[in-house]
């Protein structure tokens, strides 16, 4: 049975496209067949991140319009075998998406045998979100540490839970909170909300945390997501995540200061 | 355009014209007049000198404008039955009109159709009995009400199973129970009953408010915050006790 999942935030530049990128390569990677579509109509992130852009002939508004076939459009990663990219357009405006086209564009894709399809979600509560939302099964609700984010997520979960197809038909969207860019010593410091508050605020299931760090940047630079860096602080985290999401009890790392010291940490 | 409290703290707001750009100058220039006294006070819009001409009001764009003026817009009353939908869908919950004053019809076509006019009034007994019944039926909701979201129980108690989040909104006739933390707007009592309470398990409320009498519960209010409460009514007071 395919799954749509939804990467969704509010805020903006909270880290949608960064997960959705480190998700779908992560589900890809254990052998699940995944699409991951980009619904930022105008602004066009996703295929940068996943470092195909000089791959992209058609867009998903071209599929929608007709003026050309999913399969043309969607792109074949070539690390990771089972992963597809459907890139937005760079020209269209967000009234480009329609229901019924979105909507086929995801039957053909569950037909296809896909198990997973990843919808990353612009900001906003605007009608690019709303379309991103629409169709999901699940969601995985990105957070940063603060308040507004926090305030944010709140609301897309609010409309989740009422708006989604899911939600319209009596049933309910299965939420996860992602918390990203996070940074232990600024929440020891009392900047940053903690991990504990945020859960008590949304109050839905943790998914993961990923720490700040500076490979995430580097990552969408060199157009590799993030996850394949198993070096990374970050990759490592979305790793832990995608276990998490596939059913297995994995603990959370690198939500703590780190320790200072070889010492202290083998025998601290 | 009048803008007057109402109940000693709920400010109504009689509309005279259904011109957007209008209201809001002259809602601007009465805030104006005493700014601290209106900041984020609740207010119900009043629009019985209008209902004829409901349809050209923008009430989704009223109540953005009232938000932006940083008021608190409660609801809509004096209303026509079969305007309700319509309010409703523009995101504003219905009021039950204010207390009304005598309503006895011009007797001019009684002598014509006696038959018609025993009709009516059966009906309307019929009806009184109706919601006399309704008041009794609560409302379990089971889901958290989230930020930007609205719950109205316009005839009986609302039940929460879990929590309210902040920027989020809870109203009924009857009594509040949240058995989980209240974080954001609650009001009971909506259309005047002052026996309605709130209770919650964790009392963290931007506003609380029962038949029209609040409060808005900054940091330090209560030293109930955070704890079991429960909020009632005594005389124009809010009294806020420990849920034991
Ligand atoms: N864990 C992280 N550590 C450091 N930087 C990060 C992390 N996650 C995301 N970023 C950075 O944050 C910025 C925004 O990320 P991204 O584009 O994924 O966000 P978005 O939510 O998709 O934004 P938009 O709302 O514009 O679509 C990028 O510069 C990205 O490199
Ligand atoms: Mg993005």
């Amino acid at each position: 049975m395919s799954k749509v999942i939804v990467v969704t935030s509010g805020k903006g530049g909270v880290g949608k496209t960064t997960s959705s990128a480190a998700i779908a390569t992560g589900l890809a990677s254990k052998g699940l067949k995944t699409a991951v579509i980009d619904f930022d109509v105008g602004l066009r992130n996703l295929d940068l991140i996943m470092g195909v852009e000089r791959r992209v002939v058609y867009d998903f508004v071209n599929v929608i319009n007709g003026e050309a076939t999913l399969k043309q459009a969607m792109i074949k990663d070539k690390r990771v075998d089972n992963l597809f990219i459907l890139p937005a357009s760079q020209t269209r405006d967000k009234d480009a998406l329609t229901e019924d086209g979105v909507e086929s564009v995801i039957n053909e894709l569950k037909a296809d045998g896909f198990d997973y399809i990843v919808c990353d979600s612009p900001a906003g509560i605007e009608k690019g979100a709303f379309m991103a939302l629409y169709f999901a099964d699940e969601a995985i609700v990105v957070t940063n540490p603060e308040v507004s984010s926090v305030r944010d997520s709140d609301r897309i979960l609010g409309i989740l839970q009422s708006r989604s197809k899911v939600a319209e038909e009596g049933g309910s969207v299965k939420e996860h909170l992602l918390v990203t860019r996070y940074s232990p010593e600024r929440v020891e410091g009392g900047d940053m909300l903690s991990v504990e508050d945020i859960v008590e605020i949304l109050s839905i299931p943790l998914l993961g945390v990923i720490p700040e760090s500076g490979s995430v940047l580097q990552a969408s630079n060199s157009g590799s997501p993030v996850i394949l860096d198993e070096a990374s602080t970050a990759g490592m985290a979305y790793s832990d995540a995608i276990d998490r999401f596939l059913g297995e009890d994995v603990p959370h790392r690198f939500m703590n200061v780190e320790k200072k010291g070889f010492f202290k940490k083998l025998f601290g | 355009m009048e803008l007057k409290g109402e109940m000693s703290m709920l400010n109504v707001l009689h509309l005279q014209s259904t011109d957007l750009k209008e209201i809001s100058q002259q809602i601007e220039a009465k805030r104006d007049e005493v700014p601290a006294f209106f900041l984020n006070s609740p207010v119900v819009v009043d629009c019985s000198s209008i209902t004829d001409d409901l349809k050209k009001l923008d009430l989704k764009g009223l109540k953005a404008c009232l938000t932006d003026l940083m008021f608190v817009p409660v609801g809509v009353r004096g209303i026509e039955p079969e305007q309700q939908a319509m309010v409703t869908k523009s995101g504003w919950p219905v009021l039950r009109a204010g207390p009304k004053k005598s309503t006895s019809k011009p007797s001019g076509k009684e002598s014509s159709k006696p038959d018609e006019s025993a009709k009516t009034d059966g009906d309307s007994e019929i009806q009184a009995q109706v919601s006399e019944e309704k008041a009794t039926i609560s409302r379990i909701i089971e889901k958290p009400v989230r930020s930007g979201q609205q719950v109205f129980v316009d005839e009986g108690d609302a039940v929460l199973l879990t929590h309210t989040s902040a920027g989020s909104e809870v109203m009924a006739s009857g009594s509040v129970h949240v058995y989980g933390a209240l974080r954001g707007r609650v009001l009971a009592g909506v259309h005047g009953d002052t026996n309605a309470r709130i209770f919650c398990r964790s009392l963290d409320a931007e506003l609380i408010a029962i038949a029209g009498r609040y409060q808005l519960l900054d940091e330090g209010d209560t030293d109930l915050r955070g704890k079991p409460a429960v909020i009632r009514l005594d005389g124009e007071k809010l009294i806020i006790e420990a849920l034991e």
